[in-house]
């Protein structure tokens, strides 16, 4: 199951926009729609949508959040192993491997393109050491 | 294809795409085949075996090439960012496979599938492009031509954020060493399957998916993988580089052997990488030296110095990761001369193209190595035909007529890196060295096939059988001979499988080097769970540097559980990796191949023995060794082929 979308949408398109798989179709002004097999279930048409007409597999309508009160990864370097499942688990790219620490040449990742951050979680939800935490973005 | 979603770590199904036709079909895989076969290289087995008619013509439309990720891949496990290409070998003409790390495995499974096997030739260049809404096949003439780096930087400008994998300019002439490259220089090198790609006109795949990769339990998979990471993370100071001479020496000098433990394999991969067996393996007899006819001897201390492992990390600006591993066992180097940087050379790169050609020039190393990689081309294949020129040279078989003026004296690095560009480029004397060693003894004659060391037509890697008998039996036997990665004495000792599986003899602390050099029926069982256990990682994805920690420390068996939800036993997964085995052989007798042809002959195998050295008067039964394997698989000891009951019980899986 994936997210879907309500008869409360207003086809502004907005969630079909910013949907970071194209997984979201609809003309302007008519009713979207969630193609169930591209949706990666990061919730963040239900984030942008000002109709709150998304909800989540469970049927619960997703609230909308500024963007500036999203959050963002922050990563622990001291219990960060520099596996990079978070970089490639990010759906928008928005992660790169940089060197960080004084005479350790391992890359560790950092949010190297806050723009496009859609503060899914997938980073924090797949590290297995619990590295990932999330934040609230300043200001 | 809308399917409900899976929390088993598959994705249930593969891609296959026809050049010919230029369709891309999504079919769907029973989970009965991941249950019994895993994924990875048991799902490529699988479908190969069944669509690739019997004695088809490697390069041509009929042959399947499969790109697949492994079981365990983006799970939430460590050390499972393999992928493997997979088809029939125009080298050995069987069962072809080669693995790889990366970036690139994890991309297969978020487009949605486990495998992407392609059949057909296309008519044009092309390569293939996936997205989370599209696939499709698009042109790749402008690209045709570049090299690996050039190809990948082109791809990925337009697709930022995309995996690929692509051929270089010796695939595009299909040169049968010819590997795919990913991550800029990572190869899948061995079996000539870029030949393969080269002959269906396909120059890359671009993979830009997004989709999730469900596990039955995610928490259970984090806690594995954080004990695991403490393993990984134990590292006390080392030893400086050039002291792992002596440690070499001493390994060498003893009349006992010590049951290794790779934790301490671990720590040395971490400092250096693999190029920290540099002159360990030199000093103990294990790397192969002149083409096989040399020895420690011939390459002392101060020869192999020259390529000790704090060269490298000298030069190492950062270090590189595959997807999931928390070792970081590969490096960038930055280089001066021909290329800025270059990935870390592996150890088979620098021995390929040191000791194994008497080179100590280890920037010449830097420099093939990147030339290699750019070009899409098997160092260790290479470096085998670079020593077989040589040595052609040495016995006037090849002379200066053949090569233009070119003197391919001993250790030349002019003529190293001169003969490397014409295999490349198929001109003059590479022409025929780019098709492997065999072939162009073939071509040559005169008694030349004498210096041409391969199993099955592929070039042997840098690990001397003599030195470690495991290996010379493992070149021999497997279904895709010649590679070192299929096994050994050494990495049984490592794996600890004991541990785990009731079927796995259990190695004591201590025990004679005559023990070790001798066969019987505990050599057999350690041959077969080597190639079980190397068929559940291949099936897991999972990279055997992480294994060589102990199965009791990268639990392989417990992710696997986790992932799938299945409750199984080792000894069920062990299973499957018979199955595998026995598939991958009968695949072979398919192809008409007897496995006898195989087996690895002269030098490598101590025939005629060394008159000195670390290997002095050493010989490998390898026929015994052989025999004995195949009768623990339950095959015919003779001929090495499967029985027609086991051959049905794993074709008819579906």
């Amino acid at each position: 199951m994936s997210f879907f979308i309500t008869t409360d949408c207003t086809g502004c398109t907005a969630c079909r926009v910013i949907c970071p798989t194209h997984a979201i179709v609809g003309k302007k002004k008519h009713r979207h729609r969630i193609i169930d097999s591209a949706c990666i279930n990061c919730g963040t048409c239900g984030r942008v949508c000002p109709a709150k007409a998304v909800a989540n597999p469970f049927g619960r309508i997703v609230a909308k959040i500024p963007r500036k009160e999203w959050v963002r990864p922050l990563f622990d370097l001291e219990l960060c192993m520099a596996c990079h499942i978070c970089i490639d688990a990010c759906p928008v790219n928005a992660l790169d491997a940089v060197l960080q620490k004084i005479q350790d040449l391992h890359p560790y990742p950092v949010l190297a393109r806050e723009k496009d951050c859609m503060a899914c979680g997938f980073c924090a939800a797949e590290c297995p050491v619990d590295a990932v935490t999330l934040e609230k973005r300043q200001g | 294809m809308n399917t409900p979603r899976r929390n088993s770590g598959f994705m249930g199904k593969i891609m296959v795409v026809d050049l010919s036709a230029q369709t891309i079909d999504i079919e769907p895989v029973s989970p009965r085949v991941y249950r019994l076969l895993l994924s990875g290289m048991g799902l490529a087995a699988h479908v190969l075996y069944h669509r690739i008619p019997a004695y088809a013509d490697p390069l041509g439309p009929d042959n399947m090439l499969g790109f697949v990720s492994g079981l365990l891949t983006g799970t939430g496990s460590l050390f499972t960012g393999r992928w493997m290409v997979t088809g029939l070998s125009p080298l050995t003409g069987g069962w072809g496979e080669a693995n790889c790390g990366g970036h690139f495995s994890p991309a297969i499974k978020r487009c949605g599938v486990d495998g992407i096997f392609f059949t057909g030739i296309s008519s044009k260049p092309v390569y293939l492009y996936v997205d989370d809404t599209t696939a499709q096949l698009k042109d790749a003439t402008d690209i045709w031509g570049l090299d690996t780096v050039e190809t990948e930087t082109f791809l990925c400008s337009r697709t930022p954020g995309a995996k690929t994998a692509c051929i270089g300019p010796a695939g595009e002439r299909l040169s049968l060493m010819a590997g795919v490259s990913t991550d800029k220089g990572r190869m899948a090198a061995r079996s000539g399957l870029g030949a393969v790609m080269g002959s269906k006109r396909l120059k890359a795949l671009v993979l830009a998916g997004n989709k999730r990769i469900g596990v039955h339990n995610k928490e259970a998979m984090k806690r594995i993988s954080r004990i695991c990471n403490k393993w990984v993370q134990f590292q006390p100071p080392f030893l400086p580089g050039f002291l792992t001479a002596p440690v070499g020496a001493l390994l060498r000098i003893m009349p006992w052997v010590f049951t290794q433990d790779g934790l301490l394999y671990k720590m040395l991969l971490r400092k250096w990488g693999t190029v920290s067996m540099n002159q360990i393996s030199v000093e103990m007899g294990d790397s192969p030296i002149q083409n096989w006819k040399g020895s420690n001897r011939n390459w002392r201390f101060f020869k192999s110095l020259s390529a000790n492992p704090d060269v490298f990390t000298k030069k190492e600006t950062r270090k590189f990761h595959c997807y999931s591993c928390p070792l970081g066992c590969g490096g960038i180097c930055q280089t001066k001369g021909k290329y800025a940087q270059t990935h870390k050379p592996e150890y088979e790169t620098v021995l390929s193209f040191g000791g194994f050609v008497l080179n100590r020039d280890v920037n010449t190393i830097f420099e093939v190595n990147e030339t290699l990689n750019r070009a899409g081309m098997d160092s260790i294949s290479a470096g085998h035909a670079v020593a077989f020129a040589m040595e052609c040279f040495e016995k006037k078989i090849i002379t200066v007529q053949d090569t233009g003026g070119m003197a391919l004296e001993w250790g030349s690095p002019d003529a190293l890196t001169w003969l490397v560009e014409q295999m490349i480029y198929r001109q003059g004397i590479g022409h025929i060295l780019a098709d492997g060693v065999a072939r162009a003894a073939r071509h040559l004659g005169r008694g030349s096939d004498a210096f041409a060391f391969h199993a099955g037509n592929q070039e042997l890697a840098m690990h001397d059988g003599r030195n470690d008998p495991g290996f010379a039996l493992h070149y021999s036997v497997e279904p895709a001979p010649g590679r070192h990665t299929n096994g050994a004495w050494l990495y049984y000792e490592m794996y600890q499988l004991w541990k785990k599986v009731s079927t796995a003899p259990r190695m004591p602390l201590v025990y004679s080097k005559a023990r070790k050099y001798a066969t019987g029926p505990d050599k057999a069982a350690m041959g077969s769970a080597n190639s079980r256990f190397l068929n559940v990682m291949n099936g897991a994805g999972m990279c055997q540097f992480g294994a060589f920690m102990g199965a009791n420390r990268i639990r392989i068996f417990d992710w696997l559980n986790a992932a799938t939800g299945w409750h199984m036993t080792p000894d069920e997964y062990m299973e499957a990796g018979t199955r595998i085995q026995t598939l991958k052989q009968a695949f072979n007798r398919k192809h008409g191949i007897q496995p006898k042809s195989f087996i690895v002959k002269g030098r490598p195998v101590g025939d005629p023995p060394m008159t000195h050295g670390a290997n002095k008067d050493r010989s490998v039964d390898i026929d015994t060794l052989a025999a004995d394997y195949w009768e623990a698989f339950g095959w015919d000891r003779n001929t090495g082929h499967p029985s027609e009951q086991q051959i049905e019980a794993v074709i008819s899986i579906s």
